[in-house]
């Protein structure tokens, strides 16, 4: 018995140490959105266009790592006015602050799969912890480019006045949730 | 009471008349100054409700908030602090760059080197324009707040029609505020008293708070430089007004109409070129 377990961890240990790398976020496959309450009639979504950052995961050595930067200006609703509106120094302000960043500083793991992600998320320049849950993440080789990829769906929520994004308060929603799916290929 | 403390036209149009007001009645007998400490409490309880009570973080916006009550305070103090000695000419638009420097620093070192040139000289000229343009009217009550009252307020619509309802509403305070002034001066039958200072000092919360908000509202938000142009023709519009009627309302109708024409047809014309996709979101 004690063979069988020791031959498979063999086969299982070569498949995570070749996941170990740094792989860069791919814009086109990762989605930042968030949904926060209208005037107490409905949730509004809103996504942001434009980001980059990289991954770092180890699974076998239980390491892992992200860096996301949001360019705070891309904020699409779905309507240009409202959009501009929230870029505009009532809310986000992305003139005077153009990037949003989240920075891991600790992960939790479920076995050998990632389970959550913590780090500082950095909004108006105010930079405050932020748990975010992973309810999947799968690497493996594209289909199609042949490259090793990493892929993983998190999910966590704020308080905005948190960070200084007091305007509005409390017709439009304290609280946002917010939803990353993510893919990184491998450097 | 809540409720109506959360809603924008009680924020910056129905509280700072009124505190305007209450607070000049209360303070025209003990100084001249009356004027000013209150704009002072007006701007201070709206900017409080609009904003919140944080400074965190110390945004462009909450910059201009605390340069607009500095100013207030400097304008009412001065002439206690230094009775003999007049302040130079330069001491007011001065402070202004300065407040400039200190609002857009951040935007500013992100800019090039032509943009920062087009900034200076949009900026600066800005200020010194208006700084002689209200040191014009300085001397007439009557002038200098109908000026200030309708450059605010078109300066105030602007910039909320250019989608920072934020920045509008801190102007549309201080035109508010304003008003009440202009209101006090036609029922009191007294003047309102500018509270004559040194130098430029006394017009310094006019041409800082209308030149900080114009600014930013392009800067931070989306209104078209150009439109400060008409805007900042106020003061001047203001102090060609050809006739001086002696009754107060008359004066103060007439001093303000040049103003109101003009910052009601540049707000207008904001609004139209920004609302093509608008279906009041």
């Amino acid at each position: 018995m004690k063979k069988v377990l020791l031959l498979a961890s063999l086969a299982i240990l070569p498949v995570n140490s070749l996941l170990a790398a740094n792989y860069t976020i791919d814009p086109g496959h990762t989605y930042v959105s968030f949904a926060v309450n209208h005037l107490g009639f409905s949730t509004m979504r809103g996504k942001f266009n434009k980001q980059s950052g990289s991954l770092n995961y180890d699974p076998a050595g239980k390491k892992a790592s992200v860096t996301i930067e949001i360019d705070a200006a891309s904020i699409d609703t779905g309507h240009e006015k409202r959009d501009q509106h929230l870029s505009s120094p009532d809310f986000l302000n992305a003139v005077e602050h153009p990037t949003i960043t989240f920075k891991s500083t600790k992960v939790g793991w479920s076995g050998d799969k990632l389970s959550t992600v913590t780090g500082n998320l950095t909004i108006l320049g105010v930079s405050k912890p932020v748990t975010l849950k992973v309810s999947s993440i799968n690497c493996g080789e594209h289909p199609f480019n042949k490259k090793q990829v990493c892929g993983f769906d998190a999910s966590g929520s704020i308080k905005r006045s948190d960070f200084g994004v007091n305007y509005g308060l409390p017709g439009i929603g304290e609280v946002l949730d917010l939803q990353i799916e993510l893919e990184a290929a491998k450097d | 009471m809540e409720q109506i403390l959360d809603r924008p036209e009680f924020q910056s149009a129905v509280i700072p008349f009124v505190v305007a007001m209450l607070v000049y009645a209360g303070l025209k007998k003990l100084t001249a100054g009356a004027w000013i400490w209150a704009l002072f409490a007006a701007f201070l309880i709206s900017s409080s409700l609009i904003n919140g009570t944080t400074l965190s973080p110390l945004t462009g916006t909450r910059k201009i908030i605390l340069l607009v009550l500095g100013s207030l305070i400097l304008a009412g103090l001065v002439p206690y602090l230094i009775r003999q000695v007049k302040l130079p000419r330069a001491a007011a638009p001065v402070l202004t760059i300065l407040a400039l420097l200190w609002v857009f620093g951040k935007v500013v070192a992100r800019m090039d080197l032509i943009e920062i040139a087009l900034f200076l000289a949009g900026g600066v000229g800005l200020v010194l324009w208006l700084t002689w343009t209200f040191g014009r009217i300085a001397n007439d009550d009557s002038r200098l707040h109908s000026a200030g009252f309708t450059l605010l307020l078109g300066t105030g619509l602007s910039a909320a029609a250019a989608a920072s309802a934020l920045l509008g509403q801190l102007a549309l305070s201080l035109a508010a505020a304003s008003g009440g002034m202009l209101l006090a001066w036609v029922l009191q039958g007294k003047a309102v008293g500018s509270g004559r200072v040194s130098g430029s000092i006394s017009t310094l919360p006019y041409v800082l708070s209308a030149a900080l908000i114009g600014l930013a509202a392009i800067i931070f938000a989306r209104l078209p430089w150009y439109a400060l142009i008409p805007l900042a023709a106020i003061p001047l519009a203001t102090s060609l007004v050809p006739v001086k009627p002696d009754a107060r309302f008359l004066s103060a109708l007439v001093n303000s109409l040049p103003g109101l024409i003009i910052a009601l047809a540049v707000s207008y014309w904001v609004w139209q070129a920004g609302s093509s996709n608008s279906s009041g979101y």
